[in-house]
């Protein structure tokens, strides 16, 4: 099952953003907060990145989910501390982040591989809420 | 194929939690699943597709399922519908 990590400037909206899909998730599905910097002030650090990428790894890869500009250079970062056999299992979804995460999720939750839940992710872009 | 009207009656509606049971439920089976209302029709096997036909508590909707395991398959949704998602 593909394991997600949600990257935040802020560790309560990680969490939060966590919080919320865990409630579509499966038991044993891995979703991982990121956010923040190590000393809880506001912004993303590549390491806990990359730490929480290894902590969400399973062989079906692993999708990190990204709020706004310096999440992508951490995350990009994070991936270059990575090994490359976990690298190229990693993807990082061109999405909204709350409403990509849930997406993946659920995708993520009936056993897609990953680039099906890196596709529902981005899919999430083109959502409509008033309909 | 199978089809079955349904009335949700659960307080949410097919949203959030209730949507996403829903479509891990469908993906348990092989048959194709859609489910249609007020003339939009969406694969049951999508989360972005059920979430954006933003079906409201009291609402109708039809279930379609082709396939071999067609009869399971709208069987258990029509029971994940009627159990309101264990929301009450």
């Amino acid at each position: 099952m593909v394991g997600i990590v949600v990257v935040s400037h802020s560790a309560k909206v990680a969490e939060g953003i966590r919080e919320l899909a865990l409630q579509m998730a499966k038991p044993e599905q891995k979703i991982i907060a990121a956010g923040g910097m190590a000393d809880g002030s506001i912004g993303t650090d590549a390491m806990r990145v990359s730490e929480a990428i290894v902590d969400a790894m399973t062989d079906a890869g692993v999708i990190v989910m990204v709020d706004l500009g310096s999440a992508v250079l951490s995350t990009d970062t994070a991936l270059e501390i990575l090994d490359e056999n976990l690298r190229a299992r990693v993807r990082i979804a061109d999405a909204p982040i709350l409403e990509g995460t849930i997406g993946a999720v659920v995708e993520a939750s009936v056993g897609s591989p990953l680039e099906q839940v890196l596709a529902t992710a981005e899919g999430a872009r083109e959502m409509r809420k008033c309909l | 194929m199978t089809e079955i009207q349904l009335v949700l009656t659960n307080p949410t509606g097919l949203h959030a939690r209730p949507a996403s049971q829903f479509v891990q439920t469908a993906s348990k089976f092989k048959s194709k699943v859609k489910i249609s209302a007020g003339g939009k029709q969406v694969d049951a096997k999508s989360i972005l597709g059920v979430m954006t036909m933003g079906l409201r508590s009291g609402t109708a909707f039809t279930v379609t399922a082709d396939g071999e395991d067609e009869v399971e398959c709208v069987a258990a949704l029509a029971s994940l519908v009627e159990s309101k998602f264990g929301e009450e």
